[in-house]
């Protein structure tokens, strides 16, 4: 068995199913399904979002690059997000926009 | 949640939380080879919608006709996952006793105006998750997790466009 598996079928939509809930759990327990809570870094006064953010990045970084390093994992095996820099940066600022507007 | 029923859990530390998180993404990676998105699923029922009212135009669409050709809707990976955050979330909320009908607001707006800017500002982010490929989940956390440099370009604009819009909609939230 190699990793990453790249499941597909009826195990994958199960580990989508999975995946998601426990998403969603964690989010809402760490407060992040307050809007308010949200969009508080944008306004100064609470930097939830931008704590979970930072850990979950940093956490995600630390597994991945650990399961690597012992061989357990293969990082060219794992679909890395391409450059696309001018529409990520237009995109990024656009959605800043809208999430500041509706709180998403 | 500040507001919430006395009896409701504390929220975790963030940090715990994030920890979480980033396990969650981490898997992913691992048994699926990417990382957990979000806004890919709306864009898919957007397209199902666009081919079901007009399927001429949506077929001769490129970009729409891709979603169209990748299968029915309920075999999507990122469908099923976004409906599993969902549920994830109500069960999150309702198993910390925060579950209620209410209409998270700042104390100075109506619920209409708060209701039409929700639906404004979603869907910006819709036409701006199109325009990056990705949003705060599938672009910013998953690409920031693997240190793709579009991840970190998209978060540092997606901060300058919240941090600016904020204090011309401060009377929505605050």
């Amino acid at each position: 068995m190699s990793w990453p598996l790249e499941l597909e079928g009826a195990g994958a939509l199960a580990t989508a199913l999975a995946i998601g809930m426990a998403f969603g759990f964690v989010l809402e327990r760490a407060g992040l399904g307050d809007p308010k809570k949200l969009l508080g870094l944008f306004y100064l006064e609470d930097f939830t979002m931008l704590k979970v953010m930072i850990t979950a990045i940093a956490a995600a970084a630390a597994a991945l690059a650990l399961l690597a390093a012992t061989g357990a994992i293969d990082l060219a095996g794992l679909a890395v997000q391409p450059t696309y820099l001018w529409p990520q940066l237009v995109g990024g600022l656009v959605l800043g926009i809208g999430f500041a507007v509706g709180g998403y | 949640m500040v507001t919430a029923t006395p009896a409701s859990r504390p929220y975790w530390s963030p940090y715990v939380a994030g920890v979480a998180l980033g396990l969650i993404v981490a898997a992913t990676y691992v048994l699926m080879g990417y990382g957990p998105g979000a806004s890919g699923a709306f864009a898919h029922l957007a397209a199902r919608l666009e081919g079901a009212l007009a399927p001429g135009y949506a077929a001769g669409n490129p970009f729409i006709a891709g979603y169209l050709e990748s299968g029915r809707l309920w075999a999507q990976w990122i469908v099923v996952e976004v409906v599993g955050i969902a549920i994830g979330g109500l069960l999150g909320a309702w198993s910390a006793g925060r579950f209620a009908w209410r209409l998270e607001a700042g104390p100075r707006v109506g619920a209409g105006r708060r209701v039409l800017f929700a639906f404004v500002g979603g869907a910006t982010v819709g036409l701006a998750s199109r325009i990056a490929q990705g949003c705060t989940s599938g672009l910013a956390l998953s690409g920031g997790a693997v240190l793709a440099p579009g991840a970190w370009a998209f978060t540092a604009a997606f901060m300058a466009g919240g941090f600016v819009t904020a204090a011309l909609v401060r009377r929505i939230w605050r």
